[in-house]
């Protein structure tokens, strides 16, 4: 096997991982170019190939897999350049997409305004037809108003169409005749239909998912085909996948078709990452992901080895956003990292956050005008930063802005600078401490029981802080803790997934409807796995239900008795109260209580192709020759005493397989700093990650 | 100046850090009620808060809880501590629905967990939930036409011990379930309810033991302090001022002939940081279930002062010790004298009394206060039941939500669309169309904003909503209290007032009656009945709308060209459907400069 190359393309920075047949995986890191992507691509690969020794050129020749994570379908959401997409509705609801499904923050300010809906309402186009609750057809599609229709979406330049009726995932026999008007009447032009996308019950949120996937469409394929051009043109001969926002990897023609699943496939890989090094550690299959960057914090959880998945994304503001609808990796985000903040309100509360120094001017620290204090600024003036090598000596550190910046707080708290820099950082820590209680204590999950793994440049700054207040043991900062999510997609298989919605209640349990309509999601995913491109590894099968009690409305994934067998049915009712059983145990852990005697209803089933590829190997380092790693040097700093302790600080590559480091203590690696407080202490392990221990 | 000074021992490092601890264990008690609950109206509009209170009974927080459940909570606390005594214990869990010691409204079932740490009654988590049915006389929870309590006829729990030691008390489960409508659907939202209090007592426990007590009890002292600290300096802001406000909620056949005059007057106090505002003045109880409760006089108060000043004064007995709200035993405004009925003490009087409040606002100036918010709930919140068919004739009673009143313009921003309700403020979910067919045998033929019904002004109160729906079983029971169909929300500072409510019955030989506000009907299968909410008042003359606001509204269907032009004074050309709509300026120019 050659060279695995992912690439992660950011906001701001393009992250390339490539692993090598010996498992030894390098990062290279560029400006991420939104003109043409693949200019970004090509400077981190050629960091990375220069790394490792090697042109441009002939790493991209030597290598047969080549994974793309992209925010581009993200970023044309936001910027709202994505197409001109009318949106066909059931008559008499053609403001499902204005009204989503109600909610506000703040319920006492009344200075913002309703948010425009993701399509405007002049592109809505009600068409006369009706499914009803029982799937029958309670009044016939007008297939002569459609065409009428649709030569009105033709004349005002519509360039792509989304179709979302009431019912559709009942009964589809609208929708599918509306797309055999379209392929005949607007040839060429890409639509969605809600029933083929996400057939899940609930109107607005398979309307949602299907306007953003439609409109997406147009600049996803010409993104795609692009991106494969340029590539081919550079030399690449190997396959090419991209990461989507179900967990793993599919072929570009796939994402072409549902180009909705590339949203938040970036931060969907961290995850992926997280359990591969908690595996690789011998440290479990809980894990909590902590992704720190400069203005957001990234958390997830893996449970029992899977990844969680979540349908209420929402892009932007939850409630005034647009919801995705799709099942995507649960990876919760909140306004805290190295830019946010801190400052005092009226009545002399500390507050970090939510607002934040961005990236331009961003923090204080970075000597380019930012004058408000930020986390990364406390993490300067506490001497954590090496002035002249801070980011890897791609940036010079101005710790005399970052005091400047902090002396007036320190002054109405009446503080040393050095306290409320102390402050600052573990405010901002129990800010994340609290995002993560969100995903884990909220759901069921005891975070004392977990793994945490950390990546983000600025993860290493405040993590066994946070580890410490959650009471987690075991914490891996790894070595690719600057590229998580490109390290994920190193480890990523493909992953398909088909939903077919079909309401069972468990007392009155129609087997034969619910396995044939298992067999058939099981056909298409097994028909997805052959036209995946390259060799296709092992297949596995996972199902599960949404389920929840009689009368509940909101749905926990539960997963069938031996889910992971190649092929499941409900062969009894052994079969089945297993399955119920599942969902009793799930409901408890989640919310305290069960409800035994209550029958359970799912709404819709799951069938999720699991194809695996070839994960690069896990590397030994070598093994230190001493127990005693070098000291690089010693600076002042400062741990919530006005007095500074003398710290030592380490280069990573003065550190070996075995070296342990006490706290205090300081180590630098090119793109993030370890911060061990006093009393806890770091150990490299076999493989190279950073063990740290908190107590 | 009688400003309140911070503690000298105020830290407000440790103070932000417990804050954030305490507003966490409120969203898991709200993400555990609401996913666990089983009738649409809490798991799909979500219409409940939680709160914490301390040993002393009073309110720490409410983050995210209903304007209109904000306040109260204290009260209840207060009455199970009474009632209880020295034999309150760890374990107890109570529930309190009854309005004349605390609670809402009837329809409110609140559970009550005393927190005791080291035996020390330190803490009482509260989660309060409107339910499906209370097991009242009528199905539903709003018996606008009930007498006096008698005749609502539900069960009432002034802090009923409903666990002990952690355990069920399974003769109050038993006689709930021999009442109440749909039982099983009642009980697991009971299961829900104590479920969310329960988790808020686990991690109180936690907290306690992380931090220790003395440091809990000083920081619940300084949370008190910054709360009210806030709320000072934010009426120290304000003119001094006396305000008075009257309003009036619709009449009722001949119960109400004239409806409910309403009059609130408010008298700022910026030097010493007080408001105090005067409801005495007000008609007596009514013989209908129009009174409100205690809670809800001052929760509908609250509401109205947050929404006119500051946006994030925290809620509690800290803020609220700032504002004196003076009630008159015997008056509908608050001082419900026994049997006297409070069922619709949520919404209808109390929504009322929002609006006034925050409209008087309004009084100090342009840039002031609110417009009027929507208000009614109609068809679309109608409480439907019946059997159902589909399911062998098994019964079904819960609140739809499936259209909203449309929200108040501000001094700087149109009203919120989703706004449901002045006591609700959007905070409240919408049904989703498909779930509601499911649950019930309902067609719904429509769900829409109407074009040009919100009040117009230089900023505009959100549309109106319609909805209808053929009931699809034989008997079904659709009951709703809906203001707003004879005096409809007014506009503020020049402010049109939004449209009025009207609702429709077209029996299914095609036959049409007009309803009237408050209806209590029975539909046979067929039968459907439709109609529209009120929309939101708006703010400042409509002519001093920006004529781009204006454009947009138009090519949007918010407001129609007609209307642009005769009440916003902007002259339109070329047509929405070619893309070619613009502002003729020359004209509008003239339009405006007549009015002028």
């Amino acid at each position: 096997m050659g060279y695995k190359i992912s690439v992660d393309t950011g906001g701001t920075f393009t992250d390339v991982v490539v692993s090598d047949a010996a498992g030894g995986l390098t990062i290279g890191k560029a400006l991420t170019t939104p003109a043409r992507i693949f200019d970004g691509m090509r400077d981190a690969i050629a960091a990375a190939a220069e790394q490792i020794g090697l042109s441009f050129p002939r790493l991209l020749a030597d290598a047969d897999f080549l994974i793309y994570g992209t925010t581009r379908a993200t970023n044309a959401v936001v910027t709202k350049t994505v197409a001109k997409t009318a949106f066909l509705t059931t008559r008499g609801f053609p403001d499902t997409l204005v009204l989503k499904e109600g909610g506000k923050f703040r319920p006492h300010d009344f200075s913002q305004a309703y948010p425009e809906p993701y399509i405007p309402r002049r592109y809505v186009f009600e068409i006369d037809e009706r499914v009803n609750a029982a799937g029958a057809v309670a009044r016939p599609l007008d297939r002569e108003q459609v065409r009428r229709t649709l030569a009105t979406v033709r004349a005002r330049g519509f360039e792509a169409v989304a179709v979302c009726f009431l019912w559709s995932v009942l009964n589809p026999a609208h929708e599918d005749a509306v797309a055999a008007l379209i392929e005949e009447h607007l040839p060429g032009v890409p639509y969605s239909l809600s029933s083929r996308l996400i057939p899940i019950m609930r109107e607005y949120r398979r309307a949602s998912a299907t306007a953003i996937d439609a409109s997406l469409k147009p600049l996803m394929q010409r993104h795609l085909q692009e991106l494969e051009t340029d590539l081919k043109a550079a030399g690449y001969r190997g396959d090419i996948f991209v990461s989507t926002a179900a967990g793993g990897c599919n072929s570009i023609a796939a994402l072409v078709e549902r180009p909705i699943f590339t949203i938040g496939s970036g931060p969907a890989m961290a995850p992926v990452a997280g359990i591969t090094y908690s595996r690789m550690e011998g440290l479990g299959e809980n894990v909590i992901i902590c992704d720190t960057g400069g203005t957001t914090f990234d958390v997830g959880v893996v449970r029992d080895g899977a990844l969680t998945f979540n349908r209420d994304t929402w892009l932007g503001p939850r409630y005034t956003g647009d919801l995705l609808g799709i099942a995507a990796v649960d990876m919760r985000s909140i306004g805290a990292g190295g830019g946010s903040i801190a400052w005092l309100d009226d009545g002399g509360l500390m507050h970090v956050g939510p607002q934040s120094a961005g990236a331009v001017p961003g923090p204080a620290c970075y000597g380019r005008g930012g004058a408000q204090p930020t986390v990364s600024d406390a993490a300067a003036v506490l001497g954590y930063f090496d002035p002249a090598y801070f980011l890897g000596g791609r940036m010079t550190l101005d710790v005399a802005a970052a005091r400047a910046a902090m002396r007036g707080l320190a002054e109405a708290l009446g503080l040393s600078i050095e306290v409320t820099a102390w402050r600052i950082l573990t405010l901002a820590g129990d800010l994340m401490m609290r995002a993560v209680a969100d995903v884990t204590i909220n759901e069921g999950i005891n975070p004392r029981d977990s793994t945490i793994v950390a990546g983000g440049g600025a993860a290493g700054m405040n993590i066994m802080l946070i580890a410490k207040e959650l009471g987690c043991d075991h914490v891996v900062l790894p070595k690719t803790a600057s590229a998580l999510s490109a390290a994920g997609m190193q480890y990523a298989d493909i992953v398909a997934e088909e939903v077919g919605s079909l309401y069972s209640l468990s007392d009155r349990f129609d087997f034969e409807r619910v396995n044939a309509l298992l067999e058939r999601l099981e056909a298409r995913v097994l028909a997805m796995r052959d036209t995946v491109p390259g060799q296709a590894g092992a297949v596995e099968l996972e199902f599960y239900g949404e389920a929840r009690y009689q009368a509940q409305v909101w749905e926990l994934d539960t997963p069938f008795p031996d889910t992971r067998l190649a092929s499941r049915r409900f062969a009894g009712q052994a079969d089945l109260n297993a399955y119920v059983q599942n969902f009793h145990d799930l409901h408890e852990r989640i919310f305290a209580v069960k409800d035994p005697g209550s029958a359970v209803e799912t709404v819709s089933w799951k069938v999720r192709l699991v194809v695996k590829l070839d994960a690069p190997v896990t590397r030994k380092v070598a093994a230190a020759e001493s127990a005693t790693p070098p000291v690089a040097s010693y600076r002042p700093c400062f741990f919530g005493d006005n007095e500074p302790v003398q710290t030592p600080i380490y280069k990573a590559s003065d550190l070996s397989a075995g070296h342990a480091i006490a706290g205090p203590a300081v180590i630098e690696e090119p793109n993030t700093t370890l911060v061990v407080y006093p009393g806890m202490s770091a150990l490299v392990s076999a493989a190279g990650h950073y063990r740290l221990n908190i107590h | 100046m009688a400003s309140p000074t911070q503690a000298s021992d105020f830290d407000p490092y440790m103070t932000a850090i417990l804050a954030n601890r305490v507003d966490g264990i409120i969203r898991e008690m709200t993400n555990t009620l609401l996913r666990a609950a089983r009738s649409g109206v809490i798991n799909s509009a979500r219409d409940f808060s939680c709160s914490i209170c301390t040993g002393d009974n009073r309110l720490l927080a409410s983050a995210e809880g209903l304007p209109i459940h904000i306040f109260g909570s204290h009260m209840q606390a207060r009455t199970m501590t009474d009632n209880a005594g020295a034999g309150l214990r760890e374990g107890d869990c109570y529930l309190h629905n009854d309005p004349y010691t605390g609670n809402s409204h009837a329809g409110d079932h609140t559970f009550l967990v005393p927190v005791f740490v080291d035996g020390e009654h330190l803490f009482t988590t509260v989660a309060k939930a409107h339910q499906a049915d209370i097991g009242n006389s009528l199905p539903t929870t709003y018996m606008a036409g009930a007498r006096d309590q008698y005749e609502e006829g539900a069960l009432i729990f002034p802090a009923v011990k409903i666990q002990s030691g952690y355990e069920m008390v399974d003769d109050v489960v038993r006689m709930c379930r021999s009442r109440i409508r749909v039982p099983d659907q009642w009980y697991g939202d009971f299961l829900a309810g104590i479920g969310s209090a329960r988790i808020g007592e686990r991690r109180l426990k936690e907290l306690c033991a992380k931090y220790g007590t003395a440091t809990i009890k000083s920081f619940i002292e300084h949370w008190m302090h910054y709360a009210e600290q806030r709320m000072a300096a934010a009426i120290q802001a304000l003119p001094a001022a006396t305000l008075t406000n009257t309003g009036n909620h619709d009449p009722f056949g001949d119960l109400l002939p004239d409806g409910i005059p309403l009059k609130a007057s408010l008298t700022i106090d910026p030097a010493d940081g007080y408001i105090d505002v005067d409801l005495r003045d007000n008609v007596d109880n009514v013989p209908c279930g129009f009174n409100q409760s205690a809670a809800c006089a001052s929760a509908s108060v609250m509401a109205g002062i947050f929404n006119s000043i500051r946006a994030d004064v925290p809620r509690n007995s800290g803020s609220f010790s700032r504002i004196r709200i003076h009630i008159r035993q015997g008056s509908v405004c608050g001082g419900p004298v026994f049997p006297a009925s409070c069922s619709l003490a949520t919404t209808n009087v109390s929504d009322r009394m929002v609006n006034l409040v925050q409209a008087a606002f309004a009084q100090i100036g342009d840039g002031w206060g609110l417009a009027e918010g929507g208000i009614g709930m109609g068809a679309g919140c109608a409480v439907v039941s019946g059997r159902d068919p589909r399911l062998d004739g098994t019964p079904f009673v819960n609140q739809l939500f499936l259209t909203n009143s449309g929200g108040p313009a501000s001094a700087v921003a149109d009203g919120w669309v989703t706004y449901g309700l002045p006591v609700a403020a959007g905070l409240m979910y919408r049904d989703s169309v498909e779930i509601d067919e499911l649950k019930h045998p309902i067609d719904v033929q429509y769900v829409r904003l109407i074009t040009g019904t919100g009040g117009a002004g230089r900023f505009r109160g959100a549309p109106s909503m319609e909805t209808g729906y053929v009931a699809r079983c034989p008997r079904m029971e659709v009951i709703w209290p809906c203001d707003g169909t004879h005096f409809p929300p007014q506009g503020a500072c020049g402010g049109h007032a939004g449209a009025q409510a009207d609702h429709r019955l077209v029996r299914a030989d095609g036959s049409v009656e007009a309803l009237p506000n408050i209806v209590v009907l029975a539909l046979d299968e067929g039968d459907r009945v439709e109609g529209w909410q009120t929309g939101g008042g708006g703010y400042g003359n409509p002519f001093e709308r920006d004529p781009k606001r204006v454009l947009h509204d138009v090519l949007e269907g918010w407001e129609t060209t007609e209307r642009a032009r005769e009440v916003y004074g902007v002259a339109l050309t070329g047509a929405v459907d070619d893309e070619t709509l613009a502002i003729d300026a020359a004209a509008t120019a003239h339009l405006r400069r007549a009015a002028a």
